[in-house]
Order: C-alpha cells, then sequence, then structure tokens
C-alpha cells in the first residue's frame, strides 16, 4: 500500500470540502443565521489540515487499485465525519451519531433523515443537507479528478472506485476530461431544473435544494411535507428530473457528441425506461381509487416509481398507504436501482440485464448441455470477469443484505420496517415503509442500529466492496521499503 | 566534473495529438507509456479483451477491444477526431490495412510496422500506393544500424544528421589511451575539426566544455564529418578499419537484412543456423554468404568456424539471455566487434552493467523512430525545426533547425549570443558544407543549425538564446 499518496488525496478532500462549506456559509449570510459560524470554524480547521497536507507531494505516485479502493473508501468515511461537524456543533442535531447518520444519508444520496420537522433547522444547514446530495451524486473523487493533474493508472484507479456499475469506461481517453464532461453534464442538467422550477413559482431558497436533491438522486426535502402538497407541474418537472438523472451519463455524452442513434440505442436506458412505463402504468391503475382523477393517480404513480427506482426518495404522497401489490412492486423497484454511470444507487439496471441474461443461458444450457452462447450487451460481449463480478455482487449484496437486517431486528421492530429499512439505506433510496414510510424517519431507531444504517449507506454508494475491502488485514500491511 | 544534468519535466504542451494505437503487445505497450506521458489521448485497440484491460488500468487511455481494421472498430475508438493511426498488430496485412483504412476514413497520418522480408524492397512504393505516412521495419532497421556500426568497429553508436554529412558518434574511452586525464581544451592540438558533445560516466550526461576532462570507460560522444571522424579515431589510435569478415548466428530476420547489407559492402558473411530448411532458404537468398547448418550456441563449432579470427560477431537469435550469453563468451575468446541485440527493454538497468560493448535494443529503436515522429508532428505547428533527434537515451535532444533571414541569431558572432545553459551549438550545414562552429562562426540566413540541449519544447532557433 502507498499510503502517501492516500493521504496526499485525503488532504485534497479535505481541502474540497473546506471550499464546499463556503456555500453554506453564504447562504448563513444571507439569512443571518447565526449557525454560519459553526461552518466557518470546520472549514477553517479542515482547509489548514488538508493545506497542510498537500504542501508535499509524494514522489512515489505508484497508484493500484487496492490504493483506490481504499483512498475513496477513506475520503467518503472523512468527509462525512466532518460534513457532520456543523450540524452537532450548531446545536440543530444535538447528537453527533444523529448528525453522523444525516451526513453520511446525504453523500450517499440516500436521503433517509432522524429529522421529524425540517422545516426546525437553519436555512444553512437545510441548504448543507442538499448540497451532499449534489456532491455526493457524481462522486467528490470525479470532482478531484477533474481538477487535479495526477498521472498515469492512478485516476482511472481511483475513477473505478468511485463510480457506479459493473464496468465503468471512459467518455474520451483522460480520466481528468471525462470527469470534467461528466460534471458539466451535470451541472448543466441541474441549472435546467433549477431554471424550470423556478418557472413553477417555487421559492429560489427551495428550487436550488431541490434541484440538489434530484440531481443526486438524494431525497431530503426542505419542507415537511415532502412533495405532497406541491403543485401537479412541480411535481411532474421533479418526475422526470428524477428520471433523466437515473440514466447513464454517457447517453447525455452521446447526445453532446450528436451521436443521437447510438444514444436512442443505449440498451440499458431503453430497459430503464421502459421499467418505468411499465411499472408506472400498473401502479397508476392499482390506485386509481385514491384519487379524484386518473390524471391524479397517473402523476402519484410516476413519481412514486421515479422516485424509487432512480433511488431519490422523494414522496408525493403517502405510498405507505397504498395496495399491497403497488408497495410490494415499488420495493421491488428500490433493488434494481437506476442505471450504472448514473447518481442513482440500487443493483442497477446493467447488472439486472447481465443476471437475467445470465439466467436466460444458463436455462438454455440444461436444455441443450453442449449449446455455447455469450452474453451480450449493448451489442457487445460481455467479459466473464464481469459476469463473475456481478454474480459476486449479488451475493455479497444478499450477505451484507441478510445480516443487516439481523442486526437491526435485534430492536424488535416489525419485519416490514427491518426490511424496507435496510433495502432504504443499502440502495440509497430513503424511504421504506412501515415505521419509516415516506411521511415517518429513522430517528426512532437506536444509535446501534443507526450505525449498521450508516454502514449500509456507504457500502451501498460505493458498491460494497470499498468498504468491505476496509475490513481485510492484509491492506494494511505496508510494504517493506517503508 | 561539473553540471551534471537532468531533464527538465516535459512542457506541456497545447496542441496534443489524438492518437489510435492498434495492437498492444511489447511495442504497442511501450508506445501507449511513452505517448501517454508526453500528453498525448490515446486510444488502444486490441482483440484481447485482458490486454486492453491490463494497459487501461496502467495508463490513462481509453480502450477498445476489436480488430483494428474494422470500420466499426476504428468509428468505436474515435477515428473521425483522429490525427495519427499506429498500426503495431503480428500481421504486415493487418497494420496496413489498418492504416489505409484510417488514412481514408480521416485523412490522418498513420505509421505501419511491416516486417516481412517479402516486402522490403517495396515497402516505399506500397507506402505510397496505400498512403501511409511511414512504414517502419524493425529488423531492417536493426540490420541497417549493425552494418554502420560494423563501418565503424571504434564506436558504439551513430547517429546521422545533415543527410549523413555530419555524424554523431559515441565511443567508449579505452585504458590508457592519449585523452585520457586530458581536458577538451588540451586536444585543441588534436587539430582536427571536431566537436566533443556529451560524456557519459556512471550513467550521468554532461555536456563537454573547454574544462571537461575525460576517464578511462567514458563513453565520449563527437560530432563531426565522417571523414574528420575518422581522422580523428587514427590520430587518438582507435581502429577505424571496417571489418572484413562477420559471424551471425542465427538465421532469423534481421540476420538476413544485415548479411544482405554486409554483401553490398563486400564484407564476407557466415550464418550459423540450426534449421536445415530455413538454411536452404536463406541459401537461395543469399548468394555470397557462406550458410551453415549447425547449432551457434555450440562453443565447438564456433570455435571450428573460427570465432577467434572473426573480426566481428553478431549473435542473432531469438532468445536475449543466449545472445548475451553468446557476446559474454565471444568476447572472452575473440577480438571481434561484437554487437549484441536485445529485445526486451524491461532489463535494461541489469544489461547496462554487463559490459556487453554495443547493444541495440530493438524495441526501443523502434519506439524512438515513432515517437520521434509524433514530436515531428506536434512541432510542426507553429515551429521551424527540420529533424528531431533523441540522443544519450533519451536524456538530450538534437534539434536541426533552419535559420530565416532577420533571425536574432544572425549577423553576430557566436560567442556574442546570449546562449542558454545546458546547451550546445553542435554543427552548422551551410549549402551542404558542414562547418563545426566556433565562437567566431557567424551563423548566416538558409544555414541549419542542429543544436544539442537537454531542454525540450524548442519550437524556433530564437529558444536557444537566454
Amino acid at each position: 500500500m502507498n499510503f502517501k499518496v492516500i493521504v496526499y488525496i485525503l488532504g485534497w478532500i479535505m481541502v474540497l470540502e473546506a471550499l464546499f462549506m463556503l456555500l453554506p456559509m453564504l447562504v448563513a449570510a444571507i439569512y443571518h443565521e447565526s449557525q454560519g459560524l459553526s461552518y466557518a470554524a470546520v472549514a477553517l480547521g479542515e482547509g489548514a489540515v488538508g493545506g497542510a497536507i498537500i504542501l508535499k507531494k509524494p514522489k512515489d505516485l505508484n497508484f493500484y487499485l487496492k490504493e483506490g479502493f481504499v483512498t475513496v473508501a477513506l475520503s467518503w468515511i472523512l468527509m462525512s465525519a466532518i460534513g457532520a461537524l456543523p450540524f452537532y456543533i450548531s446545536g440543530d442535531i444535538p447528537n453527533y451519531v444523529d448528525a453522523l447518520f444525516e451526513t453520511v444519508s446525504g453523500f450517499t444520496t440516500t436521503g433517509a433523515s432522524i429529522l421529524s420537522a425540517v422545516e426546525d433547522l437553519a436555512k444553512c444547514n437545510l441548504f448543507w443537507r442538499s448540497f451532499t446530495h449534489w456532491i455526493g451524486g457524481m462522486g467528490v473523487i470525479v470532482f478531484l479528478l477533474a481538477i487535479l493533474p495526477m498521472a498515469g493508472g492512478t485516476n482511472m484507479n481511483l475513477m473505478k472506485a468511485e463510480s457506479p456499475g459493473p464496468s465503468v469506461g471512459k467518455l474520451v481517453p483522460k480520466v481528468k476530461k471525462t470527469a470534467s464532461i461528466t460534471y458539466r453534464i451535470y451541472i448543466f442538467i441541474t441549472l435546467a431544473e433549477i431554471a424550470f422550477l423556478l418557472l413553477g413559482r417555487m421559492p429560489v431558497f427551495d428550487s436550488v435544494c431541490n434541484a440538489m436533491g434530484t440531481a443526486g438522486t438524494g431525497g431530503f426535502s426542505v419542507r415537511n411535507t415532502g412533495f405532497t402538497t406541491e403543485s401537479p407541474y412541480i411535481q411532474w418537472v421533479v418526475t422526470v428530473f428524477m428520471i433523466l438523472f437515473g440514466i447513464n451519463f454517457y447517453v447525455y455524452y452521446l447526445l453532446t457528441v450528436k451521436k443521437f442513434r447510438d444514444a436512442a440505442h443505449h440498451e440499458e436506458a431503453r430497459t430503464y425506461l421502459i421499467i418505468i412505463l411499465l411499472a408506472g402504468a400498473f401502479i397508476a391503475w392499482d390506485i386509481r381509487g385514491l384519487f379524484d382523477s386518473v390524471g391524479d393517480a397517473i402523476r402519484h404513480s410516476y413519481f412514486q416509481v421515479g422516485s424509487v427506482i432512480t433511488t431519490t426518495g422523494f414522496a408525493s404522497a403517502n405510498f405507505a398507504l397504498w395496495p399491497e401489490t403497488s408497495r410490494t412492486i415499488l420495493v421491488m423497484l428500490m433493488f434494481i436501482g437506476a442505471c450504472a454511470g448514473s447518481t442513482g444507487g440500487g443493483i442497477k439496471v446493467s447488472r439486472l440485464i447481465i443476471l437475467v441474461k445470465t439466467f436466460f443461458k444458463e436455462i438454455t444450457s440444461y436444455l441443450h448441455p453442449r449449446s455455447v452462447k455469450k452474453i451480450k450487451m449493448e451489442g457487445k460481449p460481455v467479459e466473464h470477469e464481469v459476469v463473475r463480478a456481478t454474480n459476486v455482487y449479488l451475493v455479497t449484496f444478499i450477505v451484507l443484505f441478510a445480516t443487516s437486517v439481523l442486526l437491526v431486528s435485534l430492536e424488535n421492530k416489525d419485519f416490514t420496517t427491518n426490511f424496507t429499512a435496510v433495502a432504504a439505506t443499502i440502495n440509497n433510496i430513503g424511504p421504506g415503509l412501515s415505521m419509516v414510510g415516506p411521511m415517518e424517519n429513522f430517528g426512532h431507531f437506536n444509535p446501534f442500529s443507526k450505525l449498521v444504517f450508516i454502514f449500509d449507506m456507504l457500502a451501498g454508494r460505493l458498491e460494497l466492496f470499498p468498504i468491505l475491502l476496509l475490513f481485510c488485514p492484509g491492506i494494511w500491511k505496508r510494504r517493506k521499503s517503508e | 566534473m561539473h553540471n551534471p544534468l537532468k531533464k527538465e519535466p516535459k512542457e506541456q504542451n497545447k496542441n496534443r495529438l489524438s492518437i489510435i494505437i492498434a495492437g498492444c503487445g511489447k511495442v504497442g505497450a511501450i508506445l501507449v507509456a511513452r505517448l501517454s506521458a508526453a500528453g498525448h489521448d490515446i486510444t488502444v485497440i486490441d482483440e484481447d479483451p485482458t490486454v486492453v484491460q491490463r494497459i487501461t488500468s496502467t495508463y490513462d487511455v481509453m480502450g477498445v477491444t476489436g480488430n483494428g481494421a474494422s470500420y466499426s472498430v476504428q468509428m468505436e475508438a474515435g477515428i473521425s477526431k483522429c490525427d495519427l493511426m499506429i498500426a503495431v498488430t503480428e500481421s504486415d496485412e493487418l497494420n496496413l490495412l489498418c492504416c489505409s483504412m484510417a488514412q481514408r476514413m480521416a485523412d490522418c497520418a498513420s505509421i505501419a510496422r511491416v516486417r516481412n522480408p517479402d516486402y522490403a524492397a517495396e515497402l516505399s512504393y506500397i507506402r505510397e500506393q496505400l498512403g501511409i505516412s511511414l512504414i517502419i521495419n524493425p529488423e531492417l532497421d536493426t540490420a541497417q544500424e549493425m552494418a554502420r556500426l560494423l563501418r565503424m568497429p571504434g564506436a558504439l553508436e551513430i547517429d546521422a544528421f545533415a543527410k549523413g554529412n555530419a555524424e554523431l558518434v559515441k565511443f567508449k574511452l579505452p585504458e590508457k589511451n592519449v585523452l585520457c586525464g586530458k581536458s577538451v581544451s588540451e586536444t585543441r592540438d588534436l587539430n582536427i575539426d571536431m566537436l566533443f558533445c556529451g560524456v557519459e560516466r556512471e550513467g550521468n550526461l554532461f555536456i563537454a566544455d573547454g574544462s571537461t576532462t575525460f576517464q578511462a570507460g567514458d563513453a565520449i560522444s563527437v560530432i563531426a564529418t565522417p571523414i574528420n571522424t575518422h581522422r580523428f579515431f587514427k590520430k587518438i589510435g582507435i581502429d577505424t578499419k571496417h571489418v572484413r569478415n562477420c559471424m551471425i548466428v542465427g538465421g532469423s530476420k534481421t540476420a538476413y537484412y544485415l548479411a544482405k547489407e554486409l554483401e553490398d559492402m563486400n564484407i564476407d558473411v557466415k550464418i550459423l543456423e540450426r534449421d536445415g530448411k530455413h538454411c536452404e532458404e536463406l541459401a537461395l537468398q543469399l548468394t555470397k554468404t557462406l550458410v551453415l547448418n549447425g547449432d551457434g550456441s555450440d562453443t565447438k563449432l564456433l570455435t571450428e568456424e573460427g570465432l577467434a579470427q572473426t573480426d566481428s560477431f553478431i549473435p542473432l537469435t531469438g532468445l536475449d539471455e543466449e545472445n548475451i550469453l553468446l557476446t559474454l563468451y565471444a568476447k572472452k575468446y575473440s577480438k571481434a566487434k561484437i554487437i549484441t541485440k536485445i529485445n526486451r527493454m524491461d532489463f535494461k538497468p541489469i544489461t547496462d552493467n554487463m559490459d556487453l560493448d554495443t547493444v541495440l535494443y530493438q524495441q526501443y529503436m523502434v519506439t524512438e523512430r515513432i515517437a520521434t515522429y509524433v514530436r515531428a508532428m506536434q512541432n510542426s505547428i507553429g515551429s521551424n525545426i527540420e529533424t528531431l533527434y533523441n540522443i544519450f537515451d533519451n536524456r538530450a535532444e538534437a534539434l536541426e533547425f533552419r535559420i530565416r533571414r532577420g533571425s536574432k541569431v544572425c549577423d553576430k558572432p557566436i560567442m556574442e549570443l546570449p546562449l542558454k545553459k545546458n546547451l550546445l551549438l553542435a554543427c552548422i550545414n551551410r549549402k551542404g558544407r558542414i562547418i563545426i562552429p566556433r565562437g567566431s562562426d557567424v551563423l548566416m540566413p538558409h544555414d541549419r543549425l542542429i543544436v544539442v540541449t537537454t531542454h525540450t519544447g524548442f519550437k524556433d532557433v530564437e529558444d536557444i538564446l537566454a
């Protein structure tokens, strides 16, 4: 392990986070809130430490996949641990574990909250909550790669560890350029959403926070009532943008380089949209009796479907009260998740495609034991390594999931609560059903369960292995030369 | 010794090229490493997904799996925005097709590696017909380099400048030579028009100036016209007679090309080849060469065939290890000039310490030529560099500039020019006449000036001024 480079990158992460904290300070200044001082204090301390670290660039910049994994995992933990401090210091969230839960939930774009009334928070804290979604959505390391010149394989190994999906590719030959293109697309769509929300007469502060919450597919709302009281126009705008942010960003890149045909034929995006279309239509039909008009049913159905499959977690209606079939479908969508290479979480549509195709290949091999088939995606053969990694991912996911449900069940809450609470955190969604439904929160769990959820959220966002690797003793062994 | 030089980090060049490299074998991988370090946008194509995977996780490049000559694969690799296609797959025909396709689709420059001797004579015709910018035949290049060295056995390396009118010759200073212990300024009495360029000692490179002192074992580089190099070697007592005969072990492609070159120079060639059938083929193609069917690593056979008496000995088996062993053996039992060809660069730090005399790294030569071409392409925008050579294992560059009318370097004696440090005006080519510049010489318009420097990124001759 090359610890010097890891520390160096962590230093950069700290500097970046300190800079990010300037924005909530600005918000505090605008609204004349004293809580802004806690951000100033944390940013100053963090910036000083980080700045001292990055002053000296390590000589040995050799960097492999394992360093990438460890760096990313540690970055996220460090970022959350420090990002939680302002909540704690300002006194808005008096318990540190709660503050950490809220911050991890923010950075991992989960959107699960321990707060029952978010409007009690200071504006700057509300802003920071939503801003963490935006940073976490595309990933802070990717942001770092867009601005920090690093050499050779370093960048790719970092990007691989942070970006979601079974196989991480680049848009253009250089990682730096890829990262900056991705962020440009991200910023552009976010600004577009803010504009559309403003057109619907949403206040500026709400528009910005909600747009950032949608962009990162996070789900923190700035209103106690979430989106239930917003106008149909706002609800449709948010629905469309949630679904847009769940699409693989490669598709947007293809659009920017005017390869419209390739973009329209993107298999993963197509499958994703078809799933949304079908699930939304079915649920709309299922809940038609609950609303005054078919239009309302369709709107609420698609809002919830879009919110859950992209793992955003906004709610325009309390879907915990919907019929059993609709609720079951929504829970299933939680696991599917968004496209790889998007800001969404979950298992990812591309993995689902690979798994389903593997299943059919296996079935064929029972009928024709000598049959030879290759799994293809996007018209190209999927390497055996990727198929294997996908299978292992699923198994690891299930083991982690089951263990978490077991640990949370120690509190003796009902099964639906435990199951959906873990599902909502490990898939980075936010709300589940029953006691963690869209109108409830996670505040009633004990600190131990909250730590389990924190772990699940981080593991889910970083696709399990970076976080799990930290528990591998071999990782911490030093090289002989050091 | 003073001013030990380190090469400064490459300047960030704005005009990055977008390059596609088809085939990621050994040469492909070295090219990826060199060109991506220089900041170019690189996409690699290889049929083997594991190779692509390995390359893309080691270097900041993009990878595409597939056949490099296929239209759709080239499209996927972004041929439409490509500046240069480099085809270095195993197959000559694929390389040619690949480059030809790329040239037609994107009108980009292209470099193909073609090594089959069947095409060797027709390379320039193929190049023109298919619109390829550069065809590289590594074996032929190696053979030509070897032939050049056999012409002057005292030299370790020879680089030709100004269309061969001047050469940069590197030689090792033997024990008890007249130059040992002398400084550059004390060598004036040799009275030969030549210039000491650089001295390499224990892995360090020094650009020579008046006070530089020579020691036995130094690798000294001088620049002069071929005739003056001869006279210089004669004066300091280094053998300059070209070899009369040559013994080659192994009948590889390089051996064939080398034998051809040597036949033209009227040097007697013996080739020892294990495979009988292959011997017959060689014998058909090489009329004057003596082809022997036998194992070249059999020391008895070597002795029988006159290893002790041969002027030069070149092991060209397919195995680096065998070549090195044969070299060491021949060094012990003969006084022949020995050239060792080594394919793999990875063990260069070890082989450098082995006292093998002249070593040619074929991969290095290939990548060097391509990298030089790329730099020249990059420089062609807004610069007046005619040719660029990387010398001293890449630690310095020799640049050939054309001097324009009204340039700031004209009309003044050289000693009055405020030159940068770590830089040497090596030679002036004035209408084909080679001048080794002295302080009192004046540069004139239309001169071609060769500058040796450890700086990089020079674009104009005026960049030499401080």
